[in-house]
């Protein structure tokens, strides 16, 4: 019997305690398909096992508890290590630039990171605390998205109740078509704008022949 | 773009790579949502309980109980323990669930009212 199975008849025994463990406990990086455990939470909404507000709150704190702990780690630790082997091989600059990147882009990144890219969560975390994203904007963000992403897998199996299996399944592939589009819509731009104008950065060139 | 650079290049096959990964699962989303919409039935996994099963296969509780010799009250365990007490393989298991569930619906007659609770509980007072 596969994980998933032994951690979803644990939901149905013991409630929801172990929707907050293991909610907390993959927030914070484990990968788990807790989608499908939400989604099966909010199945049993519908045929009246557990209480909505319950399941919503539960699951929220534990989300947003997970990330923090997560984001403080890599806040603590992963930063003295980046900035060991930044100076080490000299990548102080870098590192700036990719600190300033996040504290402009982070918030949009933690935000859909949430609840669309559910995927990306535990690595975004790494990278906020990594970058020191400030920490409350870091937890409104975190808090906005855990709660949009409760809200919206409980709901959907609120409404496909009979179906969790189905629709989990669905909405995996779908996540990643949503990945993929993002992806391919910047790198468009970045293909375009190519072409657009003379490539700046590999070539110093005048651009008098283009 | 007769003498394109590197980057550019690199670019342009990093764009390549992810229409092909966004294509790949955007035609896996449609097939299995095809898939989905000619199989109404899930399979019976391991962590379901009863109620769960009756409700995603539409067929009153009580049969499925019935199947396993389960007394008639609501029972929230999961598939998973009642096996382990019934000393029977989960296989075992799901498959009389599924020749419950064949045997109640079309062409077999509807499975009429539930049987009445084995001792009668303290219920419905008078009033």
């Amino acid at each position: 019997m596969s994980i998933t199975d032994q951690v979803l008849a644990a939901l149905l025994v013991y409630g929801l305690p172990v929707l907050f463990g293991v909610i907390l406990v993959c927030s914070a990086g484990i990968p788990f398909p807790i989608s499908l455990m939400l989604v099966v939470a909010g199945s049993f909404v519908e045929q009246g096992e557990f209480k909505l507000w319950q399941v919503i709150a539960v699951a929220s704190l534990a989300a947003v508890l997970g990330d923090q702990i997560a984001y403080g780690l890599s806040r603590w630790a992963g930063r003295r290590v980046v900035n060991r082997i930044g100076r080490r091989i000299g990548a102080d600059a870098q590192i700036k630039q990719a600190e300033s990147f996040t504290k402009r882009w982070g918030g949009a990144g933690i935000f859909l990171s949430r609840w669309l890219v559910t995927a990306l969560g535990p690595w975004v975390n790494l990278a906020s605390g990594i970058a020191a994203f400030p920490w409350r904007r870091f937890l409104l963000w975190d808090i906005v998205g855990e709660v949009l992403w409760v809200i919206l897998y409980v709901g959907i199996g609120y409404i496909f109740s009979n179906r969790v299996q189905a629709v989990r399944d669905i909405l995996g592939n779908l996540t990643w078509v949503i990945l993929g589009l993002m992806g391919a819509i910047i790198l468009g731009w970045k293909v375009l704008s190519s072409f657009r104008s003379p490539d700046k950065s590999s070539r110093t060139k005048p651009a008098a022949a283009s | 773009m007769k003498n394109p650079g590197w980057r550019r290049r690199s670019v342009l096959v990093a764009f390549a790579l992810v229409l092909t990964f966004t294509g790949f699962f955007a035609v896996r989303t449609v097939r299995r949502a095809i898939y989905w919409h000619y199989h109404q039935d899930e399979p019976i996994r391991p962590w379901m309980n009863l109620g769960y099963v009756a409700h995603s296969y539409n067929v009153p509780p009580w049969v499925l109980h019935k199947a396993l010799g389960l007394p008639q009250r609501p029972d929230r365990r999961p598939i998973r323990e009642i096996a382990r007490e019934q000393n029977r393989s989960v296989e075992e298991v799901i498959a009389a669930l599924q020749d419950a569930i064949v045997h109640v619906r079309p062409p077999y007659p509807p499975p009429g009212p539930p049987p009445a609770p084995e001792h009668e509980p303290t219920r419905g007072r008078s009033p």
